[in-house]
């Protein structure tokens, strides 16, 4: 019953920045005018004239496989479907913003502007369940002219990926950026400069939640094993100190 | 005809609660405008700053300035020691008040004030905030069982009650010494998660423990603080002697601290960056220079710890440094890389720095908090004789 992973596979050698894709997702999932879920990113134009280039990149949620922001989330209002989304639950969201400070890629956006009565939320891709769920593509994959940005499984786009690179070496960097990073991710990009160039941290191949999970694994175990040291000590001290009254006293008595 | 202009007697007060209103006021008004037209309106955070003053400041310091309240509970319920039962009942009250000024912070800083509750309900089970938003919640309990004999014992008809809870006080105190244990040091484990944003001088797996070592410290410091302010203000006598003992305590206490930290960092190998992080270092520097260093030597000599001014500036210098290490943990060593040329502004925004209402709102609720602490121990047996008969524990 293995279900299709899907995910997304980005090309940075194709992206003409024509923004096409923020548009199409702000009309699809019916974002405010001055917010937006997508986002383009460079280092602007390298090179002198007339060999001038210009790289940028595509940014939404990276959808990872081990997503930090649903492990951070004290209400579990992330959730990663076994075929790829990673999705928000406004309902149940208190607004801690501890999955923005744990996403490396700072990806959940906070409503800052809105207060108690709009009810400020997190906004984030959702990879457009309902196109996908219907055979379509996401927004941003569907009206993307130049393919730079693709859908698929996610075990197909990463073979598709490295053939890409196997056929043009001296185009691509010889890496897929998202097959290992993070833990791996549904958001998978092939570039021509260096990563950090398209603004994309450099991570290992450990989810950063790793550490935290582990700890907070230890949690329950620690606390009842120190309560019962606890609760042995208190018994122990107060033994003792019923003895030493006692023998203080006797000591007493005797004395008298 | 002469008028009297005299206050009648209940409305007279000092300049110090005057002050302490004001400044009540003014963190309510910004606290008003933040849920009228959202918390971008009245702070710096951002995107890559989504916690700023009010998480290093009201949550992560109001928690650890909170922790004299579990050391002595079980100084004086545990281990029996008896003779610090003086120190117990303002240690206990600024606890309690310290975790309600942190819950009370909350309601400014959560997106969703309302629905802090979600908590209790749903849980998952990987998240370090849910760790310390139970913890919390449940040591609050606890801490207000612990004192309610003090205000219950003031009625007499409510005496029965208090005897009752003194009578089973014990499972309390153990439930309270075992949360303060978990969410001090998970405190700490709520930066793991940030390997890539934290600087590896102070991102390390054994944050939590840390944290943990650091709070025993700021607990001692704060009950000889806290001792020696309210000794001034109400014009009673000081504990020295017991102050003392506390801080013979404190050199041994930081020392495993600073073993742990410096160790931490050779194992890791990281102490290059002690001389190579530029500001890093330099903030580092300083809060091991102040917060351990200095308090280590000044009460390694008797003199500063067996005269009220000698406690008191050790005290205060001791919190500083370990408070700045706060600080230094949730904030100044959270960074972000150089935002790229071609980028928009929402995610360009690397810097933060707090606006003055954000400053406000945190003043105006520690305002709060002295004001509850004077008039509870004003009205109420917080700060009780030594020599006199006490209840507590018996």
């Amino acid at each position: 019953m293995t279900l299709k992973h899907n995910a997304y596979l980005f090309d940075a050698t194709r992206c003409i920045d024509c923004r096409a894709c923020m548009i199409s997702c702000s009309v699809e999932n019916n974002i405010e005018m001055d917010k937006t879920r997508i986002w383009v990113a460079g280092v602007g134009l390298q090179g002198e004239y007339p060999e001038l280039q210009r790289s940028t990149m595509v940014y939404h949620c990276m959808h990872c496989l081990h997503p930090d922001c649903m492990s951070a989330c004290p209400v579990g209002a992330y959730t990663k479907a076994e075929d790829g989304p990673v999705t928000y639950n406004p309902d149940l969201c208190i607004g801690c913003r501890y999955c923005m400070n744990a996403c490396p890629f700072g990806v959940p956006h906070f409503d800052y502007d809105k207060g108690l009565v709009e009810g400020a939320f997190i906004d984030k891709c959702t990879f457009c369940p309902q196109r996908i769920y219907n055979g379509q593509k996401p927004a941003c994959v569907g009206t993307c002219p130049t393919d730079a940005l693709e859908y698929g499984e996610r075990d197909e786009l990463i073979a598709k990926a490295h053939e890409r690179i196997a056929a043009h070496p001296d185009r691509y960097i010889n890496h897929v950026y998202g097959e290992f990073e993070n833990g791996g991710t549904s958001y998978l990009i092939l570039s021509h400069v260096p990563f950090s160039e398209l603004g994309l941290p450099e991570l290992p191949e450990e989810p950063v939640n790793e550490v935290s999970e582990k700890v907070m694994e230890m949690t329950i175990p620690f606390a009842l094993s120190w309560g019962a040291v606890l609760t042995a000590v208190t018994v122990g001290v107060a033994a003792y100190d019923k003895k030493k009254k006692a023998a203080k006293e006797k000591e007493a008595e005797v004395e008298k | 005809m002469k008028i009297k202009l005299r206050l009648p007697e209940f409305l007279r007060m000092g300049i110090l609660p005057i002050v302490l209103i004001f400044l009540m006021a003014i963190a309510f008004v910004v606290a008003m405008v933040r849920y009228t037209i959202g918390i971008g309106a009245i702070s710096d955070l951002s995107y890559s700053y989504p916690w700023g003053f009010w998480i290093s400041f009201d949550l992560f310091t109001g928690v650890v300035i909170s922790s004299g309240g579990f050391l002595m509970a079980g100084t004086v319920y545990i281990l029996r020691i008896e003779e610090f039962k003086p120190l117990l009942r303002p240690s206990v009250l600024t606890a309690f008040l310290g975790y309600m000024m942190v819950a009370i912070a909350l309601l400014v800083d959560l997106g969703q004030p309302l629905r802090i509750w979600y908590m209790i309900i749903h849980w998952n089970h990987t998240s370090v905030l849910l760790e310390i938003g139970i913890c919390v919640m449940s040591y609050l309990t606890v801490l207000a069982i612990e004192f309610a004999p003090v205000v219950l014992e003031s009625f007499p008809k409510l005496q029965k009650v208090a005897h009752l809870i003194h009578k089973y006080i014990m499972p309390f105190v153990i439930l309270g010494v075992v949360l303060s244990t978990l969410h001090q040091s998970s405190l700490g484990s709520l930066l793991l998660i940030q390997p890539t944003k934290l600087h590896p001088l102070w991102w390390t797996p054994i944050l939590p423990i840390l944290f943990f070592v650091s709070a025993i410290s700021v607990g001692l410091s704060m009950i000889i603080l806290e001792s020696s302010l309210s000794s001034r203000y109400f014009q009673r006598g000081l504990e020295t002697h017991l102050l003392a003992k506390l801080a013979k305590a404190l050199p041994i206490a930081l020392g495993v601290y600073l073993v742990l930290k410096f160790g931490e960092l050779a194992v890791a190998g990281d102490l290059g960056y002690l001389f190579t992080s530029g500001l890093m270092s330099i903030l580092f520097w300083a809060e091991i220079l102040i917060g351990i260093i200095f308090p280590m030597v000044w009460f390694s000599i008797k003199r500063n710890r067996t005269t009220p001014s000698g406690l008191l500036t050790g005290a205060v210098i001791t919190l500083l440094g370990l408070i700045f290490n706060r600080f230094n943990v949730s904030w100044f060593g959270v960074t972000h890389p150089d935002p790229l040329f071609y980028m928009p502004s929402f995610m360009g925004n690397v810097k933060y720095f707090p606006t003055f209402p954000e400053v406000a709102v945190s003043i105006g609720i520690f305002s709060a908090g002295i004001m509850a602490f004077g008039l509870l121990a004003k009205y109420f047996p917080v700060f009780e004789d030594e020599h006199e008969h006490t209840v507590v524990g018996d």
